[in-house]
């Protein structure tokens, strides 16, 4: 070959490949610019989907006979993936963003609601579920609500809450858990006296289990991370979020969560409360409840009891954190999929994954007869609770949160281990966020 | 002129080479120059989950940014800490156990074996491992450091600056110390051992030995080494992610990557910052390369 014929083959194939490239850039754009949910599911009982098997992909587990009675009564098979929290997200977004198949039926966190939405990642729900269905979900589809869409099925009506150690409490000669900050502060030290070495369990690492703290503790406190234009309010040093910082700041100076903390995540931190190493589970939920009682894996089972998050003059807001099933575009068996997510939302299922796997259901009519029933332990309290959850983002999710969290998931953990001062971690995250908010207008 | 009968023979040959190269290049094309070309036009793309989906060309702005933003300096000067005393520990530490272990000795086998295992492990496991290790709360290293009284308390040592970063370069140097090892145990091998023999009868000790023949032959082990010791280095992720996650005070430059890319689901920026990295660490690599041509020369 001469060397004109080898630079030849070496141009036309890089032609080539930067043709295919721009050709796939320009043409990868998601399927549902202009959602509509009416022309991808077939009309119900049209389609026979016994034989079909769907992938689901969740952070938590489903007990398997669960699972055996939905494919028992439709014939689907369920392949059940599960990972954490953060690895699902890190999935769902690489997928999603080279449009390949990852499930037919995925985790929609609220904080996936701006970005997923905005960019049509996956399909919209409100003329395929039922009217019923969707009137009992009502106060918690606003948060996978966007531009008049709802992406999601609620499955777990997840929000912040405190849970203690009452057995701890009365070695220390406390009865009731605190209802401010101020209080806290005081029975925390009480425990310690008392031999309780790091009284509060709060994750801080550098992880979205580890940062949303910093968001119930702002709320809390009475504030918002954000005004009513998304402009950034946490930087400034009399606000909640600063008030918030500064709390967790002097909880691991004072002792009251262990410093070793800055490297724990959610889960790691809740297995030591229910391990008896700490009195308070400060950031935890109504499904950790379960767990708590649930005397095969908790050592606390006879004595774990949900407190209201404390608050400046008494018990504060909290926030949700609810999380639903939804269908990507790039589904394969959407049909199945849709069957799948009205199966679980049935209330026989939801009352099942709560006594189960504690996951805590959505539908209000369920919720009440749970705590008329009595069957919700810790029922009064948690309704309490659910008075006071407040959205962390009223206007909804913003299409930059997932930039937004990484960035404070490192920042908020660096000023907790003091390699930066407080101040400078949030103005330094406001900054970005202004960043954020001007690159997406 | 060559004759008809070379010609069509040459051309007939020519034709059977590319037959058998297209597969190849096929195959390098799909899985490597094509990503790599996507990659490529997306670093010159604005993130597109911020422009919902549209795509808009901004040059090199995205390099620009990514390169101006505190937490990837920050990661770079962390990558280069660590490609430094890494690299260093390694060649140092892997040419001392060579050497020793060069010698036939009883039980050599089993202590060759031993060395080996931690190079055999993947490193997410030998990372919670070591996080059993340093754990604040029930960590081996603080109940030792405790028991001999050379700390009060328990120290949260990935937690820390200095120490966080230098126990994240042990587990690594531990991880690869083997490779390098053996590396330089194939170099050894390859000096005859009439050099040593002369080299005894005029006189020279095992110092001069080192010195003035194992050294010099031992050159291009060395740059093999250091390749290997330093494209490891600069892509340091499991040891960090499984011990410390993507905290700022140890993230390295491929973990600055990966937040960005993944955690941030910023692909635009993320691949920027991932071709420069490709950059600099396939700079290294043809340094070493020439050095040990020019060493074999």
């Amino acid at each position: 070959m001469t060397r004109l014929t080898n630079w030849s083959v070496i141009a036309s194939t890089a032609v080539a490949l930067l043709l295919a490239s721009c050709a796939s850039a320009d043409g990868g754009g998601s399927a549902s610019q202009n959602p509509s949910a009416s022309n991808v599911f077939s009309a119900p009982g049209t389609v026979d989907l016994k034989g079909e098997t769907i992938t689901v992909l969740l952070p938590y587990d489903v007990p398997a006979e669960l699972l055996k009675d939905f494919t028992d009564k439709t014939g689907i098979e369920v392949k059940l993936e599960t990972t954490g929290w953060d690895a699902v997200q890190s999935k769902l977004i690489v997928a999603n963003t080279a449009q390949t198949y990852v499930a037919d039926v995925a985790e929609f966190d609220w904080s996936f609601t701006g970005q997923f939405a905005g960019q049509g990642w996956v399909e919209p729900l409100e003329t395929a579920l039922s009217a019923d269905l969707q009137k009992d979900l009502t106060n918690t589809s606003g948060a996978f609500s966007s531009g008049g869409h709802i992406y999601a099925a609620c499955y777990s009506n997840d929000f912040r809450m405190s849970l203690y150690n009452s057995g701890l409490f009365l070695k220390s000669g406390l009865t009731t858990f605190p209802s401010t900050f101020e209080q806290l502060g005081v029975d925390a030290e009480k425990l310690k006296n008392a031999g309780v070495q790091y009284p509060i369990s709060l994750p801080m690492a550098a992880t979205e289990g580890g940062v949303t703290p910093w968001y119930l503790l702002t709320i809390a406190m009475g504030g918002q991370l954000f005004d009513d234009k998304f402009k950034p309010i946490f930087a400034d040093p009399g606000s909640a979020g600063a008030k918030a910082l500064a709390f967790e700041i002097e909880a691991v100076k004072k002792g009251w969560v262990s410093p070793g903390s800055v490297t724990l995540d959610d889960g790691p931190a809740f297995d030591k409360f229910v391990a008896g190493s700490n009195a308070i589970a400060l950031a935890s939920s109504p499904g950790n409840l379960a767990t708590a009682y649930d005397t095969s894996g908790s050592t606390i089972s006879g004595v774990v009891k949900p407190g209201l998050v404390p608050g400046i003059d008494g018990p504060g807001n909290s926030f949700g954190l609810p999380e639903g099933l939804s269908i990507p575009v790039t589904a394969q068996h959407k049909d199945a999929a849709l069957a799948f997510i009205e199966w679980w939302e049935q209330p026989a299922t939801t009352l099942a994954l709560f006594t189960n796997a504690g996951m805590l259901p959505c539908r209000s009519s369920v919720l009440a007869d749970l705590v008329s029933n009595g069957q919700l332990q810790g029922g009064a309290v948690i309704s309490d609770q659910f008075q006071k959850v407040v959205p962390l983002f009223p206007q909804g999710a913003p299409i930059w949160y997932s930039k937004f969290s990484s960035e404070a998931q490192g920042l908020i953990n660096s000023a907790i281990k003091g390699e930066i001062s407080a101040n400078d971690a949030l103005t330094q995250l406001a900054d970005k966020t202004n960043t954020l908010i001007s690159d997406s207008a | 002129m060559p004759p008809v009968a070379m010609q069509t023979t040459t051309v007939e040959e020519a034709k059977l080479g590319w037959k058998m190269v297209i597969p190849v290049i096929l195959f390098a094309t799909i899985l490597i120059l094509y990503p790599l070309t996507r990659g490529l036009l997306s670093s010159f793309q604005a993130d597109r989950s911020l422009t919902g989906g549209r795509v808009k060309w901004v040059g090199l702005r995205n390099y620009s940014e990514v390169l101006q933003d505190p937490a990837t300096r920050a990661a770079f000067l962390h990558s280069v800490q660590y490609t430094l005393t890494a690299v260093i520990l390694e060649v140092a530490l892997g040419l001392v156990i060579a050497v020793t272990l060069h010698r036939a000795f009883r039980g050599r086998g089993v202590i060759l074996a031993i060395l080996i295992l931690p190079w055999a492990l993947p490193s997410v496991v030998s990372g919670v491992l070591w996080r059993r290790i340093f754990d604040p709360d029930n960590g081996l290293l603080n109940d030792f450091l405790l028991r001999v009284h050379l700390i009060n308390l328990p120290q949260v040592w990935l937690a820390n600056e200095f120490w966080g970063r230098t126990f994240i370069t042990v587990v690594h140097v531990w991880g690869v110390l083997p490779l390098i090892c053996l590396i330089f145990l194939a170099g050894l091998q390859g000096i005859p051992e009439e050099v040593y023999n002369a080299s005894a009868v005029d006189g020279a000790g095992p110092l001069r030995q080192f010195r003035f023949i194992t050294f010099p032959l031992l050159k291009p082990a060395v740059s093999v080494a250091l390749t290997v010791g330093t494209i490891l280095s600069i892509s340091i992720f499991d040891e960090i992610y499984v011990l410390n996650g993507t905290a700022l005070n140890t993230r390295s430059i491929v973990m600055q990557v990966y937040t960005v890319t993944f955690k941030e689901a910023d692909f635009a920026h993320g691949t920027a910052l991932a071709l420069i990295v490709a950059v600099i660490t396939a700079a290294f690599a043809t340094l070493y390369i020439l050095s040990l041509r020019r060493a074999a020369a």
